[in-house]
């Protein structure tokens, strides 16, 4: 396989390419696109973990906050509040909001699965049959007061052989540009169509 | 049909005059409540009007609730619209409905509301070829 624009980065195993992208708010991303067989492809898009600087502008932020209620009170009470609140707040934030990577595993016989890893290291997967897939499409939508792209998996209806019953958006949190989308997009279009070519030879329907 | 022009009639003449005096009347009525001292109206027997406080407080709502309105009427509009994991985004009632008619020699192909798998398929994928996707 060959190197990604800028070759594979030290610690890459051989047979992986990483690519730099951006988020739609500016971030940095990285696609991490994986190559396990001939119809099985990992896609994983790394997002920047959690900075130091910005958790203590956060922390300070708050303490400094809680330190003037406390000179205005006189009510102790509010610093070990405050010590409390940041320390459950930062708990919360790590396990529940902040998204380390999230990646997607197309296997063409089997199914795609989706994995977000949260910074405290949970890891929560949905995983959707292939039977059950219709396409893996870019959508534009409205979104607030701006229009965004973002990839998603069309469901199957199974009364209407044409119609889309569901659609799951991907990369929610990451939120791509259209570049990496397109990306994405080709690559799990090159797995998609293996099983058009060969209905016959698919196991279960 | 022509019951349905804006042209005038006699009787929206005849409307227009009564919502006319009407309004004048409601005008010269709350000038004289807000004006007017209490005791003047007490004497002449008026003695259950609302306070006059309400002269001045009920335009102030008013003008408040128009502005916030408009807030609101846009915030509204950016809620309503269809979330990213819903069918609207994607395909509707008229595009599910809609007949396919029959492929003519040589004629411009008719309307129709063309797939989102094929429409990803002509931007994302060109070197397929824009005759593979029917």
């Amino acid at each position: 396989m060959e190197a990604g624009s800028c070759g594979p980065p030290p610690g890459c195993p051989p047979g992986v390419e990483e690519r730099p992208f951006r988020s739609a708010s500016g971030e940095p991303l990285a696609l991490r696109r994986r190559q396990h067989s001939a119809s099985c492809r990992e896609l994983a898009l790394r997002r920047p973990r959690l900075q130091l600087r910005s958790l203590s502008a956060v922390t300070s932020a708050v303490w400094l906050a809680a330190y003037g209620v406390f000179v205005l009170s006189e009510n102790s009470m509010v610093l070990s509040a405050a010590i409390f609140i940041t320390l459950i707040g930062l708990i919360i934030y790590l396990h529940f909001v902040k998204i380390d990577q999230e990646s997607l595993l197309v296997i063409g016989s089997l199914g795609i699965q989706l994995t977000s890893s949260y910074a405290s290291g949970k890891e929560s997967t949905t995983f959707i049959e292939m039977s059950r897939v219709k396409d893996v499409v870019i959508n534009e939508a409205i979104y607030m007061q701006k229009v965004i792209y973002y990839l998603c998996i069309l469901l199957k209806d199974p009364q209407d052989p044409q119609g889309v019953s569901e659609v799951v958006p991907l990369f929610q949190s990451s939120q791509p540009r259209l570049d990496c989308l397109m990306e994405v997009y080709k690559s799990c279009q090159e797995i998609l169509d293996q099983r058009k070519e060969a209905p016959q030879s698919s196991g279960i329907k | 049909m022509v019951e349905n022009s804006p042209a005038p009639l006699p009787e929206r003449a005849i409307y227009g005059f009564a919502l006319f005096l009407g309004s004048w009347f409601g005008f010269i009525l709350y000038l004289i409540w807000a004006y007017v001292p209490e005791t003047w109206l007490f004497s002449l027997g008026l003695t259950y009007w609302p306070q006059k406080y309400w002269a001045v407080a009920l335009p102030a709502y008013l003008l408040v609730s128009v502005g916030i309105g408009y807030i609101l009427l846009f915030g509204i509009n950016m809620m309503s619209t269809a979330p990213l994991n819903s069918t609207n985004t994607v395909t509707d009632n008229y595009a599910k409905k809609q007949q396919q008619k029959k492929f003519q020699e040589e004629a411009i192909p008719a309307l129709r509301d063309i797939p989102i798998s094929e429409v990803n398929r002509m931007f994302f994928l060109p070197e397929k070829g824009i005759c593979n996707s029917r």
